[in-house]
This record gives C-alpha cells, structure tokens and sequence, in this order.
C-alpha cells in the first residue's frame, strides 16, 4: 500500500527545496468519489493529493498539455505522480523527445497492492447508487455509500488494463512509494484473447466493429485524453494544418481533407483506424481512451491488437527503457521482413 | 386530459399510434440511447447518454448537393428532410425543458428551415422522474422540476402498475385519443395518487446552482476572474459536455467533396464545439480563445449568462451530463457557484 503521509512529506520538500516548480497529481474532485488531476506549486499544498482507485488519470498528460504552451520555458523539472502505466507513458514520451529525463521528476506510485477501478463495472454492480468514496483494502474495493459500505472483491471491479498489468511498478521513477511485487490476475492481452474467441471470423468483427463506430460520436475525447496523441495537427480537425501568419489563402482553401467532420461511419472508421495505428508500438495501455468514451466503444482492444503485433513480430515492449530507440524509428537486420514483396 | 394506461397496455398505445415512428430508450452496447421503439418498450431506463437533441438538430444535417460538370454551370440539388411523424417516449423532465430552448433559437430567433421540418412533426412523451436520476442531477435549482411539463406534449407519472397521462398540448391529446380503450379515466385516488407523487419528487434533495437568478450578472461580473483557469485546470478539450448537452447547438458548415470528374459533393451542417481549439481560430492563425479556462467561461457564460440576455431564460437545464461523462469530473455546478461566489 503506498503511505499517503510519506508522498506528502516528499512532495513538500520537493517544493520547498526548489528542486521542483510544480508538481502534479489528483485531488479531491466535486464529482462524487472521483479524485481529479491538480497541479500544485506551493509546499502548503502538498497535502491536497489523494492516492485512491479513482486516481485514473494518466497525468504524463498534463505534462504534455504544458509542454505545448507558449508559455513553456526549459527550466526546472516539473514533478508527476505516475503509476505503472503512466510511468511507461513518460518514457516513450522521453523515448520521442518531448521531454529530457532531466525535464521530469517522476514520483511514482506503485499499483502493486491496489489498480484502479472500472466506473462501468462499478455501475453494473451497484446499479443506481454513486458511492462518495472508494478505497482498496488489499483484497477488495470498499465504496462507501449513503447506506454503509460495499465491500466488492478486486477481480469484480478492477479495470481490465489493471487486471492484466504488465508492470504495476513504476520503473522509471525519482522515487517511488509501494510495493515490488508483482500483481496479476489475467495474462497480458486477456481482453483482447477473449474478443478473439467471441468474433471469430473477418466479416464477425468488421460487422462488430462497424457497429461499434457507428456511434461514434466524435467528441474526441480519446485523442484528447491520450498523452500519445500530441500533434499540432491532426488529419481530423477542420483546420488540419498548422496555420501561421506565413500561410497563404491558397494553402488554406487547398488543404488535404482526408477525413471529414461529418459523424459518418466511414469517416469514424478513418478517424479510429488512423489513431490506432499511430499508436502502435507507443501505446502503453493506460486505456485512458476507453474509459472516457461516453458512447463505451471499447477502444482498449484496437490498441492492445498493435501492442500484441509489436510485441510478437518485433519483441518489441512500449514504455520498457527510455534508452530504447522507438519502435518505428529503429530497424535491426533480425526485423521480420516476410511480408515485405 | 388525463388518463390512466396500464403499463401493459404501454406497446400497444405505441402500436396504436398510426402514421406516427416511435422512439424509445434501449441499451445497446452498454449504452442507453433513444432507438426504434421494440415491440416491448419498456420505461425503464435511467437517463440517455445522448438526450434527444439530434431528433431536431441532428450531428449531420446535408442543406445540398452539388455537381459541376466542366462548362456547365454548377447544379445544386437541395435536400429537405422529410423524417415524417416521430414520437419519442421516456424523455425526462431535463430533457424536454430543452426543447422550448432549441426552438427559441432555431425556429424563432431565426427560422431554419432545416429544424423546423424536423421539428413540426416532432413529438414528445415525457416520464417524471420519482428520484434524481444520478447525483449529478440539479433541474429544481435551475428553474425546472422533475415533474415539468414544459417542452413535453405527454407527461407519463409512473404509479407502480399504471401510468398516470397527462396531455399537455393537443398533439398530445392527439396521442392518448389514438389509444382509445387502452386508457381509462382517471379517477380522484389516481389524481391523488399522482399529486402525492409529484410532490414526494419534487421534495427529493438535489445539489445545485446557489442562486441561478443571480448568475447572469455575477458572470458577468467575473468574466476575467482567474478562477476560470483555475477550475480548468484539469479540462483536456474535448467536446463531452457539449455534444451530450441538450441545449448546446454550435455548428459547423462544410463542403465535403465525394467526386472530382465531375466535381461534385454536398454542403454539410455537423455539430461543433467552443471546446474545441478551432472553434474560434481566426484564419490568420490567431485564436482569441485559445486556453482552456476561455473555453470554460464560454461554455458556462453561454448557460448561464448570453442566453439569459438574449432570450431571458437560463439555457442550461440541469440534467447532469456534463458532469457525469466529464473524463476529470468538471463540474458546471461548482463553476458557477465558485464564479459567482467570489463576486
């Protein structure tokens, strides 16, 4: 279990000592038991973090979305709690170049002894009732509600991603708070095993995942949400171009649509596909996207089938080593090849 | 009218309803959202993901169709929906608040064409609500009820076994005549039965706005409060809270080119968001709203505030979606509360 008053003291001294000039993590939100993300300056804040199983949010994120302000100036690091997952995020976003090591100080929290829950499976069991908090005590989820306390076991709540995770530890870290062990309940890619078994042929899962972007809705809460997607520009927006004073009119009317605003089935096909495969060997499985979706397309699966790619034809693990050159950037004469004619 | 049907009797009122294409809440995919209504609707469902905005304002609306062959002039084609009678059961009290609000603004404000033959045979059958449907729920601070009338052309009252149904407008009274036999006269238990009801929801406790009345000018007040960056803090810029609102009705207009020998193509009208970046970027590349806590103030002084000068009524009508599905749980309660609070 992470000591709470331990993260407390380390974020205040980071503060106070300067090493730092931020640092960001969840507090307590005012949407029920959800914590939310913050980003404190001030040594009296320290206190305001929270560690609980609401603590979803990949923060590298909050990272990213200060890196792209005109406001950002190199200087000293900014601190981030991260969690297993969201520590792989860091070092691929290390691994591309957004930030230096020396630019990040990574306070990590280890999920060994907790992973977050699943809001969509909590609603199942408990249909009807928002509890106000939410804790792990080992074995089980308590959520306390207006009636009492729940106390649910881990494996019926539990996110998927959490269920299957590949490293609960942080291991890129300044410093970090919990437990080695290592916690599983499902191989890797357990989800993505059982889709396969339940669609079994092409035309099963293209119907299944016609449907599925039907209701797309284009909210883009998944490319907003992931810390991956950081474009400038991106082949979706009205405006996918970069635009500055030097761009003539001509270059704007002319601009390349690939894929239009229109909420279509084809255009959400390109929209999803596109993002999929950019992710592809980048992707850590925060699933992040998947739990913001308000139409609940399950979106874990398209990234973790290109994870299980990479993994199986290039051994390749996102999120491993920041001393790793990126997936789609590096070539070694044992690639495969076969499918190249 | 009032009427008394029998929940059993619920399917074959809507098969009764000739010429008319029922709606109603069905989870599909997880997901609860208004779809073709089965032969075994059934009215039990929490609130839609999606409220039934898109009936009358769709996220895709095609205004022509174009075609250019070379020396020819261009030909356009114009496309008028024709979506014929529909009927939508299940909506909540939040939900249908909504639709005067839409109208003001598409079919009196200005007369879009587009809304309006969807909307002229458009009709609603509302379900009150006997509890807050989530805890993120806030109508009565608002203005509203969970039991209005308003926006409705039914109100369905759920007394167990029966439905207690009140006409609010003729199209309504229309539709419960359509029913016949299948609705029998509501006597003075069942009035009073409802009445109890009516006044057990209303009593439910609910969060909410402090001081809605009081909104427009404190906003207006605090428009450059630093709180707006504050309370964004945690936004990521995606277009959740507007695309699931029901009352949020930006747009966009493109031209999307399907050939080019001929050049041809249709002019399309989708849904558009203030969260997003390129809502307001200037084609010089200049964005005048360009961080996070602008958009924010603009989301929440739109609700709250530019309507209210515009049409004297709040737009929003508390139905909780944008703080239910928000990723990092935003909460437009507390942003105006806070807001104007520090005024």
């Amino acid at each position: 279990m992470i000591d709470l008053g331990a993260l407390h003291t380390q974020v205040r001294d980071i503060l106070e000592t300067g090493e730092v000039r931020a640092v960001v993590g969840w507090r307590r939100g005012s949407r029920g038991m959800l914590a939310e993300p913050v980003t404190i300056a001030t040594p009296e804040e320290a206190e305001t973090l929270v560690w609980d199983p609401t603590c979803f949010h990949n923060l590298s994120l909050t990272l990213v979305e200060e890196r792209k302000k005109p406001s950002w100036r190199p200087g000293k690091p900014i601190a981030v709690v991260a969690k297993g997952c969201d520590a792989r995020s860091l070092t691929v976003l290390m691994q591309e170049n957004c930030f230096r090591r020396d630019e990040v100080y990574v306070i990590g929290v280890s999920c060994a002894g907790s992973g977050v829950l699943d809001e969509r499976k909590l609603a199942q069991r408990l249909p009807g009732v928002e509890p106000d908090s939410a804790a792990f005590d080992g074995d089980a989820f308590v959520c306390a509600t207006a009636g009492g306390e729940d106390r649910i076991p881990a494996r019926e709540l539990m996110a998927d991603r959490c269920l299957e995770c590949r490293d609960a530890h942080p291991k890129l870290n300044n410093v970090v708070f919990g437990e080695a062990q290592p916690r599983a309940f499902d191989p890797p890619f357990a989800a993505l095993a059982r889709f396969e078994q339940e669609q079994v042929g092409v035309a099963e899962r293209w119907q299944f995942w016609q449907r599925q972007f039907e209701r797309c809705i284009r909210c883009f809460a998944c490319r907003s949400v992931c810390p991956m997607c950081y474009c400038e520009e991106c082949v979706v927006d009205s405006i996918n171009m970069a635009v500055g004073a030097d761009t003539t009119a001509a270059e704007k009317a002319n601009r390349i649509r690939w894929i239009e605003r229109s909420a279509s089935r084809a255009d959400n096909i390109g929209y999803h596909m596109t993002r999929a495969l950019h992710l592809a060997g980048r992707c850590i499985d925060c699933a992040e996207c998947e739990r913001v979706c308000p139409v609940n397309i399950p979106l874990r699966l398209l990234n973790n089938k290109l994870e299980r790619e990479a993994r199986v034809a290039f051994g390749y693990e996102p999120g491993a080593s920041i001393d790793l050159p990126a997936l789609v950037a590096s070539f070694r004469d044992d690639d495969p090849n076969h499918f190249i004619r | 009218m009032e009427a008394i049907l029998d929940k059993k009797n619920l399917n074959d009122w809507i098969a009764a309803l000739d010429g008319w294409d029922a709606y109603a809440p069905a989870l599909e995919d997880g997901v609860w959202s208004y779809r073709p209504a089965s032969a075994n609707a059934a009215l039990a469902h929490p609130n839609t993901v999606q409220p039934p905005k898109g009936f009358a304002f769709p996220q895709r609306e095609i205004f022509f169709r174009f075609e250019q062959i070379k020396g020819e002039a261009p030909r356009l084609t114009p496309v008028q929906p024709e979506p014929g009678r529909r009927v939508v059961f299940g909506v909540r009290p939040c939900d249908g608040r909504a639709v005067p609000r839409m109208d003001r603004v598409f079919a009196d404000h200005v007369d879009d064409g587009y809304y309006r033959a969807r909307r002229k045979d458009l009709a609603y059958v509302g379900l009150a609500c006997h509890k807050p449907q989530s805890r993120h729920c806030f109508c009565k601070s608002v203005g509203g009820s969970p039991v209005s009338t308003e926006g409705l052309d039914v109100l369905l009252t759920d007394l167990g076994e029966r439905y207690f149904a009140l006409a609010v407008t003729d199209v309504g009274k229309a539709l419960m005549q359509a029913g016949g036999a299948l609705f029998a006269k509501a006597g003075a238990s069942e009035r009073k039965a409802v009445e109890q009801a009516h006044a057990a929801a209303v009593a439910q406790p609910q969060r909410g706005v402090a001081d809605a009345a009081a909104a427009p000018a404190a906003l207006k007040a605090g428009f450059d409060s630093p709180l707006w960056e504050e309370l964004a803090q945690g936004c990521i810029g995606c277009g959740i809270c507007t695309f699931l609102c029901p009352t949020c009705h930006c747009f966009d207009i493109n031209d999307e080119v399907t050939g080019a020998a001929p050049l041809k193509g249709q002019r399309v009208r989708t849904w558009d968001t203030c969260q997003f970046p390129d809502f307001t970027m200037h084609s010089s590349g200049h964005n005048p709203r360009d961080t996070l806590g602008s958009r924010l103030r603009q989301r929440v002084s739109h609700k709250f505030r530019y309507f209210h000068e515009n049409f004297g009524m709040l737009q929003c009508t508390g139905c909780g979606r944008c703080v239910s599905q928000c990723p990092v749980g935003i909460d437009i309660v507390q942003v105006v509360n806070r807001v104007a609070g520090s005024i």
